[in-house]
């Protein structure tokens, strides 16, 4: 058995001083932890050295900063308790990050493979809020975000960008069970980013995604436009829900993630990266009929539960300045067809899809009578199955991945691990973060291919 | 023959279901492939998810049958094992004899459409 002090190990970014807070510990003292898995965390902050520069500060739009670590091998953990310094020296930063620096030691049985055994492995994290009110200071990426992001890499590494625009059945892979990518962290070796976009309010359906590729700049001045004449007259009483949605809304609406550029600080310091090399969708976000706006032509898909979080106002003009449009199956594959033509000409991203559970172990159909034609659009499963074949013709011209929830579902058992086809037990996630992480692997391969 | 109709447990986590639509009235007559209820399953109180795991499912007879009593209307929840509904081989058969079986239906996975209780309710 051999102690390995911990330390944390460089992290720079040039014409910034890198600060940290106190420890928060994510494993007790005297716990046994496994390789790569998270033991605490620190809140941090970019202070600029030269504060006469006029620019702004580089993370300035994501007030979440912090670094969790990890021990590179498995042991019995002697954590320094006095790194966690309690109250709001833990939230606050207060000391510069200093490379040297001794969080405890591991116990380990486990011969070192690395020339610094004891260099901790860093999680670096980001959140950019949806709104600044949204200041809570527990725990990990806490609060309400309309972006979150994390990254690792060793020397030398260049990570490559996942970006996640799925619904449920995504988010809950790449985010983990504590929403702060720390599954994917232990599982990925190699150095990667993970950046999540959530659903609030606009669910990210291909012509939505299609929208805010071509939106320019007039066109949003024209929604914004149009939304204050409607809300904005004379005699309007909106409810506190309304304003909140409307803002969220007008906010989603001016983004484009797809083409979204990140920073990156790390071991050797400050580098810019993306668009995104893969965009992570599912399947299971593209709706039958869709919302576009009578005159302006936008398309709006709020999932039914976040409608809910609408007050009448909002609900009232989503009925009357938007007009159903049904999507068939042709429909659903020009748009995907459209949308990886886009970003095969703009940045390159290659689609990465999940897609649907199709059969249900409960079904007993012997007669189908009951069921109005066409069956793909009364049958989930039905539905689920056209569409799923509908993506391997896509896949049959373009270049795209599919993860097939459906056969891995029906391998593991869909009434266990995927109770209501769209939210998998953590079994099963760990399952299909492992495809994932296999097409990443092969994205990395194909770049490297490319470029030597 | 009295027949007899109870919630079953369409998925193992569920508590019950809410009735989403009703097509048929006491006294119909219905033939086998008749439509009577589209139930929705929400599976909340057993998985904790920022969103509903809501899933909407049809019942279909598989026989003919006269439907004499349902018990649940939209918007009503009913319990697994709970009855749903009586049926009899005849039209005026005595209800006041035991069901001597379940009828014979079957349950599928359907999409969520405009005519369902909580699709009015938006």
């Amino acid at each position: 058995m051999t102690a390995i002090p911990l330390t944390l190990g460089p992290l720079q970014a040039k014409g910034y001083t890198i600060l940290r807070s106190g420890v928060r510990w994510l494993r007790e003292d005297g716990q046994m932890c496994r390789a790569n898995e998270p033991i605490g965390y620190f809140n941090v902050t970019l202070e600029p050295t030269d504060t006469r520069a006029g620019s702004q500060p580089l993370f300035a739009d994501e007030m979440e900063l912090q670094v969790a670590f990890a021990a590179r091998m498995s042991g019995r953990l002697k954590l320094d308790e006095a790194m966690a310094r309690g109250g709001y020296l833990n939230v606050r930063t207060i000391d510069a990050w200093e490379p040297g620096t001794r969080i405890g030691a591991i116990e380990t049985e486990e011969e070192p493979d690395a020339d610094e055994p004891g260099q901790l492995r860093l999680l670096k994290l980001a959140g950019r809020r949806m709104t600044a009110l949204a200041d809570v200071h527990s725990g990990l990426l806490p609060g309400w975000h309309s972006r979150t992001r994390g990254w690792w890499c060793d020397e030398g590494e260049a990570p490559l960008t996942l970006l996640s625009l799925g619904v449920c059945d995504a988010a809950g892979l790449v985010l983990g069970a504590q929403c702060a990518f720390m599954e994917m962290f232990e599982a990925a070796r190699q150095g990667m980013q993970i950046v999540y976009v959530p659903d609030h309010p606009i669910a990210p359906c291909a012509p939505i995604l299609l929208d805010q590729l071509s939106r320019t700049p007039a066109q949003f001045e024209a929604i914004v436009e149009d939304v204050h004449r409607h809300f904005g007259g004379p005699g309007k009483h909106l409810a506190a829900d309304d304003w909140m949605f409307i803002g969220t809304m007008l906010s989603v609406l001016g983004k484009a993630p797809l083409k979204d550029r990140y920073n990156l600080f790390s071991a050797t310091g400050l580098q810019q990266t993306g668009p995104a090399d893969a965009v992570l969708l599912s399947l299971a976000v593209e709706p039958l009929s869709i919302l576009r706006h009578r005159t302006l032509g936008y398309h709006m898909h709020v999932m039914r539960h976040h409608q809910a979080a609408a007050g009448p106002a909002v609900r009232a003009w989503l009925s009357s300045a938007f007009e159903p449009v049904k999507r068939p199956t042709d429909a659903i594959r020009q748009d995907y067809e459209n949308l990886i033509d886009t970003l095969q000409r703009q940045s390159g991203s290659r689609l990465m899809i999940l897609n649907t559970m199709s059969t249900s172990g409960h079904e007993d159909i012997s007669c189908y009578l009951g069921f109005d034609a066409p069956l793909s659009a009364t049958l989930s499963n039905v539905s689920a199955k056209e569409l799923n074949l509908m993506l391997d013709d896509i896949a049959a011209t373009r270049e795209i991945d599919i993860i097939d929830v459906d056969a891995i579902a029906a391998e593991m058992g869909g009434a266990q691990h995927l109770p209501d086809g769209i939210h998998q037990s953590g079994m099963m996630q760990v399952v299909l973060r492992q495809e994932i992480l296999h097409f990443m692997s092969d994205l990395r391969a194909s770049r490297s291919l490319a470029v030597t | 023959m009295i027949y007899e109709l109870k919630l079953s447990a369409i998925v193992p986590q569920m508590t019950g279901a809410t009735t989403q639509c009703c097509y048929a009235a006491p006294g119909d007559a219905l033939k086998m492939g008749s439509k009577l209820v589209d139930l929705s399953v929400d599976l909340s109180s057993a998985f904790a998810q920022e969103c509903p795991p809501v899933s909407y499912y049809r019942i279909v007879l598989r026989e003919p049958a006269f439907l004499r009593a349902i018990t649940a209307k939209p918007g009503d929840f009913t319990a697994v094992d709970a009855p749903l509904a009586l049926f009899s081989s005849t039209p005026d058969e005595p209800l006041d004899e035991a069901p001597a079986r379940p009828v014979r239906v079957t349950v599928a996975g359907i999409m969520h459409h405009d005519a369902m209780w909580s699709g009015q309710q938006e």
